[in-house]
């Protein structure tokens, strides 16, 4: 019985609890990934496309989560440093860093963003009954980041809500905050130099 | 002078027989009273020789002559028709039986 | 929707602009003929067009409309303020059914059907008056069947009771030798539609001796229906336009139209009259009415210039001399005429959407003309060099004839505010002027199309908050008629748009207050002058207490300030109390492609749009502390982009300074490197980054690599503020410590 309330969560009652990730109930395929020794997942369906890390432009006066942008084929794509994005430290490049192309969908519009991942490990079919919900805590990680924690192999994935991950308008706001927070810092540090 | 001269015009009535057939025309009306024309071998008949036709009517009218069109092919009765000269051009259009309703 | 009614819909969308432009300036000048037939003319072509594409509820309303403008057009009635409001309604209704028509509903929605029947109301109370007993002093002598339908006038005449076009057409000699024959034009003419009455004309034709068998001297009159539009017709006679007299008169022509017809045909008029009677193209009731009145117009004008009347043999005596002088002047405005429809063929529409595909095709040669340019210079190879620095002058071509083509005037849509202006000046009993200068002004299409909602808001602003009532003005000694002014130029790379008034201006003792209150601000923060004013573009203000039904549509000066920033732009408000406000928005001129300057600090690359560069200098002997230089006797504040940056990394050789001027001021940007002018396609950078102040877009150089292109005025305002911050925060610190 619990299982079946875990699995589809009732409409009127779901306030508390988010959703399972996308519309689709049915088993789903996830990619899953690497990222400072734990294992993620997000929904194949978000996926475009796993590129090399290469050249990215940093751009200033943004949060650190921020790495900078790429030219994805002539399309300008911001990075986000999903490490820094959870409160931890960045990601260091090393030789098996990617870049994963997710599309995040705001409402009405779909924007591309790129993440940076450690390392991408494979794309697999997680059932729902193997979906459990998302610890209150403990997992180091705003919940509201997390859709479910996916059992595979005897292991956990944590699977992420990329639609809240990669929020264009907490993103924005965020760099609102810190372009504002350094106005009077870049001062002083124009004036120190 | 004969009384009634009839012309039957073997060729087509358009513009690259217009020079000859208006010599013609005018010719045979000189030389005569009425002129019948027979049109009922022609099998093309464009504005330049409408043109003649009409010039024919007029020429006789101020000479106090006839012309008449005795017969008509489908391409002259099409053309006069088309440009509601009938009246005009006074000559009873013969029309095949088949094809009145 | 088939292109046909799309054509429509975006054609009579133009149409019913200068219609409606048309109106407004009819209030202004009740008796200019030119503008009354040009607003006849607007809505006769969307009725005729209407009925091309077979939208019945679009003709049949405008068929109304036209009408009455028909009968303003003779004089009949006369220009009245309601007149003018209810023609405007009629022109919106208009609008609102090609709405309809456009969103593919096949009948209009009750409420707008209501509306519809609302104004026909209104407009047959000015319509049938005129079908009332005719005044004692009316001519008993007329015609009935013209009196019925109108009472003609000598200027105009009635309106020709008849549903076919008349064509009229003359061949020249040459037509047949050079191989065409009119027999065949006609037959095609025929399979447009049905010839209802032909008569051949062939009066041209010389006696036997001199005709020409091979010349051409017939003429048609031809009684023709169709659903096909006059140029349809034109159409048909195109191969022997040059050589023939075409005369087109659509249906229900004025009488006076026909009579002009009659007047300019080579035919005895008389004859051509009858002709006309017989292919049923004119009545006899109608002809005799026409001939009465020519002959009464031309008694008239004879006892104008004193001489003796003239019979009517004269005049047809007369007329046969004036014959060729109307015939002349009858073929010098037809080839006018023609030369005017060549220019406007020589326009083409072009979807939208083609041209932004054109563009972004065009940025993409771009990036790679960058690429490949750089990897020419890496190999060496002069010939390979040189032929690239070709290729990159024409894509630079290129690129300015491909942006050009989307660039467009400003003044269409400063046009279109005449009529909010008369509409909520009379709403609000406000006398009110719009003045509009500047509308020549050259932008991209794509920021004309979003420019007009914040420039509706900015004006309809003006108008409510903005110019005092009448009472008001009066007291303050100012003129009681406002002055709402819109004005557009261009100023290095932007084009600046100004919307004033000269009315009460912003009060920035409510401003603050406001703000206060709503919490924008706390009581005893320090703000200047400007940067109170500059609270109206925080979301959530507005100084007024009584919502009006004009602004107060929940949107406020922050969406206007944030559409404008969408579009790369800045809203600045300058106002003087009790004088009026300016908001001067600045605009790119286009989102596409600019000329950029490429600089580098540490190993990135930035783009300074090249327009706001003035020159460049070495930075040397610079005192560490000290954040401007001495410019050639001026002083120039500078800002180092590596410090406004945070840029770490070694420190350069050697500094360079880009001296830039926007708005007027001049500052410098510090920089490590300079590397000359670059193409830049500006990518957006992406929602994420919306609130980044001092970087306006990115780029792609030929490396492939994203460069950021700044934002010059952001950038120095942004340490400008900083700046001031600091100070003020050392006076605080000043004014507060003990000595």
């Amino acid at each position: 019985m619990t299982e079946m309330i875990t699995q589809v969560p009732p409409p009127a009652a779901g306030a508390t609890r988010l959703p399972l990730a996308g519309t689709d109930h049915s088993p789903q395929q996830y990619l899953t990934f690497l990222l400072g020794g734990e294992m993620f997942a997000v929904g194949i369906l978000n996926v475009k496309e796993i590129i090399e890390y290469g050249i990215v432009t940093r751009i200033p006066m943004t949060p650190p989560f921020i790495r900078g942008v790429i030219n994805l084929r002539g399309s300008v794509v911001p990075i986000v440093d999903l490490a820094s994005r959870f409160g931890k430290p960045p990601s260091k490049v090393s030789r098996r860093t990617c870049i994963v192309i997710i599309e995040v969908n705001e409402g009405e519009e779909r924007h591309d963003l790129g993440i940076i991942v450690d390392a991408v490990s494979e794309a697999l079919e997680i059932p729902s009954s193997e979906i459990e919900p998302p610890p209150t805590f403990g997992a180091n990680i705003r919940s509201d980041f997390i859709t479910g924690m996916g059992k595979v192999n005897g292991r956990f994935v944590i699977i992420l809500n990329v639609d809240q991950v990669l929020s264009v308008e907490e993103i924005s706001l965020l760099s609102q905050m810190a372009a504002s927070g350094t106005t009077p810092e870049a001062g002083t540090e124009a004036g120190a130099s | 002078m004969p009384e009634s001269q009839r012309i039957t015009l073997q060729e087509d009535l358009t513009i690259y027989h217009a020079q000859e057939q208006k010599m013609l025309l005018l010719e045979t009306l000189a030389q005569a009273d009425a002129v019948e024309l027979d049109l009922s071998q022609v099998s093309e008949m464009d504005t330049a020789g409408l043109q003649l036709l009409i010039l024919l009517k007029r020429e006789a009218q101020k000479a106090g002559k006839k012309a008449t069109i005795a017969a008509h092919s489908q391409a002259v009765r099409s053309v006069i028709d088309f440009c509601n000269l009938a009246a005009y051009l006074g000559d009873p259009l013969v029309i095949p039986a088949q094809e009145t309703h | 929707m088939d292109e046909l009614t799309s054509v429509f819909v975006q054609e009579s969308r133009e149409q019913l602009a200068d219609m409606e432009a048309g109106l407004l300036r009819l209030e202004q000048d009740p008796n200019d003929a030119d503008n009354i037939n040009a607003i006849f003319r607007a809505a006769h072509t969307i009725k005729g067009a209407s009925g091309v594409i077979e939208c019945g509820f679009i003709e049949a309303f405008t068929h109304k409309v036209e009408n009455l403008l028909d009968k303003l057009r003779n004089g009949e009635i006369t220009v009245s303020a309601n007149l003018a409001t209810l023609l405007l309604g009629c022109c919106d209704h208009m609008g609102r059914l090609i709405d309809v028509l456009e969103a593919a509903q096949a009948e209009p929605p009750a409420d707008i059907a209501a509306q519809g029947e609302d104004l026909t109301r209104q407009l047959a109370a000015y319509l049938n008056p005129e079908a009332a007993p005719p005044p004692v002093t009316e001519d008993p002598g007329q015609v009935p069947v013209v009196e019925q339908e109108s009472p003609v006038e000598v200027s105009g005449g009635g309106v020709v009771i008849t549903d076919g076009w008349h064509i009229s057409v003359r061949f020249g000699p040459n037509v047949l030798r050079g191989g065409m024959d009119p027999l065949s034009f006609l037959r095609y003419l025929a399979s447009l539609g049905e010839i209802l009455d032909m008569e051949t004309l062939p009066d041209a034709m010389p006696d036997a001796d001199e005709m020409d068998p091979e010349s051409c001297y017939l003429g048609f009159e031809i009684h023709f229906q169709t659903r096909a539009s006059k140029a349809d017709i034109e159409r048909v006679f195109d191969f022997v336009r040059d050589e023939c007299e075409l005369r087109i008169l659509p249906p229900s022509s004025k009488l006076s139209e026909y009579l002009q017809l009659i007047e300019e045909l080579p035919e005895d008029s008389m004859r051509l009259g009858e002709i006309l009677v017989r292919c049923g193209a004119l009545t006899q009731a109608e002809l005799e009415e026409g001939l009465r009145l020519q002959q009464e117009s031309r008694l008239g004008r004879a006892e104008d210039s004193k001489t003796p009347p003239a019979q009517l043999g004269e005049i047809l005596v007369e007329q046969k001399v004036v014959q060729k002088n109307l015939v002349d002047a009858a073929v010098d405005k037809q080839a006018q005429v023609s030369e005017k429809k060549a220019r406007e063929s020589r326009m083409i529409r072009v979807q939208a959407d083609k041209l932004d595909k054109l563009i972004d095709l065009v940025g993409e040669l771009v990036i790679s003309g960058a690429s490949t340019n750089l990897l020419a210079t890496r190999s060496g190879q002069t010939e390979l060099v040189e032929a690239t620095s070709i290729l990159s002058r024409l894509v630079e071509d290129i690129r300015n004839s491909a942006l050009q083509l989307r660039m467009v005037q400003i003044g269409e849509t400063f046009n279109r505010f005449h009529r909010v202006v008369r509409d909520v000046a009379k709403e609000l009993g406000k006398n009110i002027e719009l003045q509009i200068s500047g509308g020549e002004t050259e932008l991209d299409k794509s920021v004309v199309e979003k420019i007009g909602d914040p420039l509706m808001h900015l004006v309809r602003n003006a108008l409510d908050h903005g110019i005092e009532p009448a009472s008001v003005r009066a007291a303050a000694g100012k003129p009681v008629q406002g002055h709402v002014a819109l004005n557009a130029y261009h100023d290095s790379g932007s084009i600046v748009i100004e919307v004033s008034d000269d009315g009460g201006g912003l009060k920035k003792e409510r401003i603050l207050a406001k703000a206060i209150e709503k919490g924008l601000v706390q009581p005893g923060q320090n703000l200047s002058d400007q940067e109170i004013v500059n609270l109206i573009f925080e979301p959530g203000f507005s100084t007024m207490e009584k919502v009006s039904n004009l602004s107060g549509r929940g949107v406020g000066m922050d969406v206007v300030r944030r559409n404008i920033q969408s579009l790369r732009g800045t809203v600045d408000v300058t106002t003087q109390e009790g004088r009026g406000s300016t908001f001067t928005i600045r605009l790119p001129l286009t989102l596409a492609i600019i000329d950029g300057f490429l600089v580098g600090v540490d190993k990135s690359a930035y783009i300074i749009p090249l327009d706001t560069v003035v020159e460049c200098i070495e930075l040397k002997d610079q005192p560490d502390n000290q954040h401007y230089l001495n410019l050639r006797g001026e002083v120039l504040p500078f800002v180092r982009l590596r410090d406004t940056f945070g840029i770490k990394g070694a420190d350069p050789v050697r500094e360079n300074v880009v001296v830039v001027q926007y708005a007027g001021q001049k500052a410098g940007i510090v920089v490590d490197q300079l590397m000359g002018e670059f193409q830049t396609v500006i990518k957006p950078l992406g929602d994420i980054f919306k609130h980044l102040r001092g970087i306006g877009g990115s780029t792609i150089l030929g490396s492939g690599e994203v460069a950021l292109i700044l934002d010059v005025q952001a950038l120095v305002q942004r340490c400008a503020a900083a700046e001031e911050n600091r100070m003020r925060n050392i006076n605080r610190l000043l004014s507060t410590s003990p000595n």
